[in-house]
């Protein structure tokens, strides 16, 4: 096997080349110091990533290589009237014809020229609920956009702790879309939103169904986002958690559970990764190779992410890195000791 | 004759300014060093300045030895071999 593995620190990226039969080699940090937030390619093969400082600001920056960058200088920013800060870049994705960027402080911005200049999604970010948005306790970000696989006019946004809304106009109108998920910050006047979701996937068959790792447990919609049903067999109590990921190959789901959102770290020291392969009816734990004793850091929604050749990757706020070449099977850490991870992306080999 | 001045960057902006931490501009106020500066890497715009137009929280913009904030505004004189450095302020333990 061969595959390349971004990964994104609060100190800075990296990359990660998995040669075969467990040969490794690391290129890093760039951006040393930085917070990187984000990592995609267009579908010319150019890198987008998000950068961040709590010093100076956010910003976005285009790659050919992941080696030399270069700072868009009309990146996604908010007016300069003080009203809204741009504080990180949390996804970005490129879909056919246009990139998309989600934002904390929540917002949504799309570039129709590559990636050189960056325009406010006025229809989500001015949506009539806004006022009532509120922060979770990873800020007011706009962290999951998806966009179905063959109609362009339909996309989904995940803002925390908002909830998920869907466009079926690309992008010009949003609707919040929560129903059957348990509300956390309940607003008098606007009942849609108040909803905490942490991370979003979609069914790679299914353009229908999404897969939602929220505050409140594990959901499935197979309505696009209509509607949506706990899916939380053999998670039982540990449905809380941040991360899921879609294996694109064997359609398995993964995700890490943490023990609540009180305490936010690994049930009894144990590092466990959550298997479905049957779309969510049941979960199973992997262990083989996670670490089992005195493991307390947990995955971030970014941070755990897979590839087309069964490849499994996390990263975890300790700075430990795990990863699966066989579907979550067993796994294998990384010798190193990161910062925080924030992010992990992995690509297709060079 | 205006004043050449000098520009210095903390280390970290070395990716934003593609490793160019020190360069001279010439300008006739402190503000015009820093539109100067801004202008031969316009990158730098979104780090030193918020969505007010002031500079960022933690950002220290000194003229020679003085902070700008105990400045009176950003139009005073500037001379020849003066030096604008921008650092990060030390907060938090």
């Amino acid at each position: 096997m061969g595959a390349r593995v971004a990964i994104g620190t609060v100190k800075g990226g990296f990359l990660l080349r998995l040669h075969g039969k467990g040969n490794t080699t690391l290129e890093g940090p760039f951006f040393k110091g930085w917070k990187v937030t984000s990592f995609a390619q267009d579908h010319k093969g150019t890198y987008l990533v998000g950068t961040a400082s709590d010093v100076y600001g956010t910003a976005l920056q285009r790659s050919q290589d992941l080696r030399k960058f270069k700072q868009v200088e009309q990146g996604p920013a908010y007016p300069q009237d003080g009203k809204r800060k741009l504080n990180q870049i949390w996804r970005i994705l490129a879909t056919r014809d246009a990139l998309w960027a989600g934002v904390d402080e929540a917002g949504l911005f799309r570039s129709l020229d590559g990636g050189m200049s960056w325009h406010p999604v006025e229809g989500l970010n001015e949506h009539e609920t806004r006022s009532a948005w509120q922060p979770g306790a990873g800020g007011l970000c706009a962290h999951a956009i998806l966009a179905h696989p063959t109609d362009p006019n339909r996309l989904y946004c995940g803002i925390s702790a908002v909830g998920t809304f869907r466009s079926d106009d690309g992008g010009a109108t949003w609707e919040p879309k929560n129903d059957g998920v348990p509300v956390i910050l309940e607003d008098a006047e606007h009942k849609g939103i108040g909803y905490c979701v942490h991370a979003l996937v979609l069914d790679p068959d299914e353009p229908d169904t999404i897969y939602r790792q929220d505050h409140r447990g594990m959901y499935k919609s197979t309505d696009a986002a209509d509607t949506w049903v706990p899916i939380e067999n053999g998670l039982r109590e540990r449905s809380f958690g941040f991360p899921i990921a879609v294996d694109p190959k064997t359609r398995a789901l993964f995700c890490v559970p943490l023990e609540s959102d009180e305490y936010r770290m690994p049930s009894e020291g144990k590092l466990r990764v959550f298997r479905s392969t049957d779309r969510g009816d049941s979960w199973h734990p992997l262990t083989r190779g996670l670490p089992q004793d005195n493991a307390y850091g947990g995955v971030l929604r970014s941070a755990l992410t897979t590839d087309d050749g069964s490849g499994v990757y996390l990263g975890t706020t300790s700075g430990t890195f795990h990863y699966s070449t066989d579907a979550g099977e067993s796994w294998n850490k990384l010798d190193a000791i990161f910062p925080r991870i924030l992010t992990v992306q992995a690509f297709g080999e060079e | 004759m205006v004043p050449r001045v000098d520009i210095r960057l903390p280390s970290v902006m070395e990716p934003v300014v593609g490793g160019e931490l020190r360069f001279h501009v010439e300008a006739a106020t402190l503000r015009d060093a820093l539109d100067a500066a801004i202008s031969r890497h316009p990158a730098l715009e979104v780090h030193l300045f918020d969505e007010t137009g002031s500079f960022r929280r933690h950002v220290l913009c000194f003229h020679n030895e003085t902070n700008s904030r105990w400045l009176d505004g950003l139009d005073g004189k500037v001379e020849d071999g003066d030096t604008v450095t921008i650092l990060q302020a030390v907060t938090g333990g």
